[in-house]
């Protein structure tokens, strides 16, 4: 009997604690996990609860905007908000997957970083490939240029490199003396993929190539390669919490792309979701996610919160910011099947 | 008698019901959660539905207007209009650019730009052609409508083409892709000789490992079973990255060889063939033996001693008498070993180098990177068709090896 009344109370008391869940907004966000969902928890996401008591609830995903799609069209929608790269909102935000955003909710959208803001979302991070090397490992002047990174006789020693097209042919570009801002009008142009294809030709010998970064990372610990291509957070992640000796060379030329939140269309929490976004665009908030983790977010004040040491490690740093130029995501929407196969069909010869 | 023999048959018979329904819900599990969306994921290599119910009008309307004759007609471009109208409001425009774009790269916003503004009534006014091809000249492009042209039918051989290197040429004819894009036939032989090439190294390190097993005392033989068990408790993941390490550059066995003087500098051992045969052969491995072990376990100690007391050198003895009395332990462990190491997809990307990936790294890519399912499936079906063609050879070794009775 006392066992009885004792799951009756718990019975009750879980009742309770549904009805309180119920009441207060619950948002479903999807981010990228690991140390980034953490990040936007702990920097960005909790505070927000404590403001407004609303609940969000994180999950994971890798960016396939066929499972938003397949959510709109089965009519059970899950997710409320989204964190696609900006090739993904683009062709979403084209085909109405995406609740268009106002200035009301996004901000004066001139107070954005060129390309993250969108139609359809407004920067989640702002993220750079960049050319980064191991000082234990090559003594004197380290690589100063992505033609330097080309030139394994003043550089003796492999390079990593990410093993797929996009990302890779502009790096191979700008080897070939681009200026990072020009490099997609260079591929654009009759035999402009030609080109870069002959520039990889050139390197392919003192390749290691990395599928992820922690096997990109690994690789530059070891020895295995002197230089690589990475995303700057997990350098800076390397480098402060292992206290290694690795140098990014911003100046090389750097590009960088962006994620962005995005509100599902039709969600169940679409009002709370966008509320959510509202309140994220305010500098100040956003910029929680950039002081725990080394990427830049789509306001250019929400810089001012972010203490100043720590700074110079986001690609949106005025000082670094000169020196990159943005993906073309409407490029990569159209050409990143046909020229990751030329690219698989390259490395395999 | 005759009763007798009638209640043995019932008996049998109600042993065979129970038998039956006793296998029923296995049976009806790998029907409904293996057997069906197989067979509905290969069906997609052949399914040109998204195209062909997308664009019904537009291929009614074609009719035998040539792309090379001019721009396209008014009531073609008219029933275009309506079609995409009416994908966007379905929302099947997305998937459409995307496969039209599969075939003529450059199209996909086009496709879903004109849709949006046909689907909004910007393109109401008759004749429709001028404002269409005014807003987007894209249109008038006639490699775009031969592309078009082509992909009408509800079946599709496209994707299967494409997963053998072969395309659709201008005549209508088919011919090979580009040298710069022949990759599948290359990575599908790749594939196959890997998987031979682990397979029989697996044998050969197999099968003193189980002779051993089987011949030496209780105690050791289980100690010697145990270890050969213990790595397959652990992840393909960990066993796999653990390679990365032992073979790196500044690793234990770069570091044994330059310190032995054997190399002066450090080989590259890691993400090479060399590499993938260690690390595939180190995973597999166990399956062979487990499945030597058990076949040896039967077979007494004795034939061997008999052959050799009779006279027959060591090699002949095992050639003639263990090799035939093991040789279903050594081809099941085969067919097992064969099999896994086929759908290999992880490790050739974690420790292989550019050229040596196999078929399902690209199966995995177009499947959750570019979303190109129908080719996804056409490579998963090459796949099957080596994997059925592998059974048959198994079955017909089976049968071969099978000695006749009172054969010498």
């Amino acid at each position: 009997m006392l066992k009885f009344s004792h799951s009756l109370s718990v019975a009750a008391m879980l009742a309770a604690s549904l009805a309180t869940a119920q009441a207060a907004d619950t948002i479903n966000v999807v981010g990228w996990g690991g140390n980034w969902d953490k990040a936007y928890k702990e920097g960005v996401w909790d505070k927000y609860s404590e403001q407004t008591g609303a609940k969000i609830v994180m999950e994971e995903w890798g960016g396939e905007l066929a499972k938003v799609r397949a959510q709109i069209q089965s009519g059970s929608i899950t997710w409320d908000m989204v964190s696609p790269e900006a090739p993904s909102v683009e062709v979403g935000c084209a085909e109405g997957l995406f609740v268009s955003l106002t200035p009301e909710i996004t901000g004066d959208p001139s107070k954005y970083l060129p390309g993250t803001i969108h139609e359809c979302g407004v920067a989640s991070d702002t993220w750079a490939t960049v050319l980064a090397y191991n000082a234990d490992a090559i003594q004197g002047d380290g690589p100063k240029s992505w033609a330097d990174y080309w030139d394994a006789e003043k550089f003796p020693g492999k390079r990593g490199m990410l093993a797929q097209a996009q990302y890779t042919l502009e790096n191979a570009m700008m080897a070939d003396g681009v200026a990072p801002a020009d490099v997609y009008d260079e591929l654009r142009k009759p035999g402009g993929i030609d080109r870069a294809f002959a520039m990889l030709d050139k390197i392919k010998p003192h390749v290691v190539w990395w599928s992820t970064s922690t096997q990109a990372m690994q690789n530059l610990a070891s020895g295995e390669v002197v230089m690589t291509d990475q995303y700057n957070a997990r350098v800076t992640n390397d480098i402060v919490n292992e206290k290694k000796n690795y140098k990014i060379v911003w100046d090389a030329g750097f590009f960088y792309g962006t994620d962005m939140w995005s509100v599902v269309k039709g969600s169940p929490n679409e009002k709370a979701a966008l509320e959510l976004l509202k309140w994220f665009s305010i500098p100040e908030n956003q910029a929680g996610f950039s002081k725990l983790y080394a990427y830049g977010t789509g306001r250019i004040e929400a810089a001012d919160y972010v203490p100043e040491e720590w700074q110079k490690n986001l690609p949106t740093a005025p000082q670094h910011a000169k020196f990159g130029a943005t993906y073309d995501t409407n490029f990569w929407v159209e050409n990143k099947e046909s020229l990751e196969a030329r690219f698989q069909a390259w490395l395999a010869q | 008698m005759s009763g007798g023999a009638t209640r043995t048959g019932q008996r049998g018979r109600r042993q065979n019901m129970l038998t039956a329904a006793m296998v029923a819900p296995l049976v009806l599990f790998i029907v409904v959660v293996f057997l069906w969306p197989v067979a509905r994921f290969l069906a997609l290599s052949v399914d040109n539905s998204d195209i062909s119910s997308n664009l019904s009008r537009t291929f009614a309307a074609i009719g035998d207007w040539q792309p090379a004759t001019g721009s396209p007609p008014e009531p073609l471009l008219d029933a275009l209009v309506q079609d995409l109208a009416e994908a966007r409001n379905k929302g099947r425009d997305g998937v459409l650019a995307q496969l039209i774009n599969q075939r003529q790269v450059g199209t996909r916003f086009l496709v879903i730009k004109t849709a949006k503004d046909a689907a909004e009534g910007k393109f109401d006014a008759r004749p429709v052609g001028d404002a269409l091809l005014a807003t987007y000249p894209g249109w008038a492009d006639p490699a775009l409508w031969t592309e078009i042209i082509r992909a009408r039918g509800t079946l599709t051989a496209y994707y299967l083409l494409g997963s053998l290197d072969l395309q659709r040429s201008a005549d209508g004819g088919i011919e090979r892709v580009p040298a710069d894009r022949a990759v599948f036939v290359d990575a599908l032989l790749r594939t196959i000789w890997i998987s031979l090439v682990v397979t029989v190294v697996c044998a050969v390190l197999a099968i003193p490992v189980a002779q051993a097993i089987v011949s030496a005392p209780p105690a050791w033989s289980r100690i010697m079973f145990a270890l050969v068990l213990f790595p397959l408790w652990t992840s393909l993941l960990v066993r796999t990255v653990i390679w990365i390490i032992v073979l790196q550059k500044n690793g234990p066995v770069n570091a044994a060889l330059v310190f032995s003087g054997l190399v002066d500098t450090p080989l590259t051992l890691i993400y090479t063939r060399f590499s993938l045969y260690i690390a595939m052969i180190q995973v597999l491995l166990p399956l062979m033996v487990l499945s030597l072990v058990s076949v040896m376990r039967r077979v007494p100690a004795s034939y061997m001693k008999a052959a050799l007391s009779l006279g027959a050198p060591w090699a002949t003895a095992w050639r003639r008498v263990q090799l035939p009395l093991i040789m279903p332990g050594l081809l099941a462990g085969s067919a097992i070993v064969f099999v896994f190491a086929l759908g290999y997809y992880i490790t050739p990307i974690l420790v292989g180098g550019p050229g040596d990936q196999m078929i399902s790294s690209y199966i995995a890519f177009y499947t959750n990177t570019t979303l190109n399912w129908g080719l996804a499936a056409a490579l998963s079906v090459q796949l099957l068709l080596v994997l059925l063609a592998s059974a048959f050879l198994l079955w017909t070794a089976r049968v071969l090896t099978r000695r006749p009775a009172g054969a010498p």
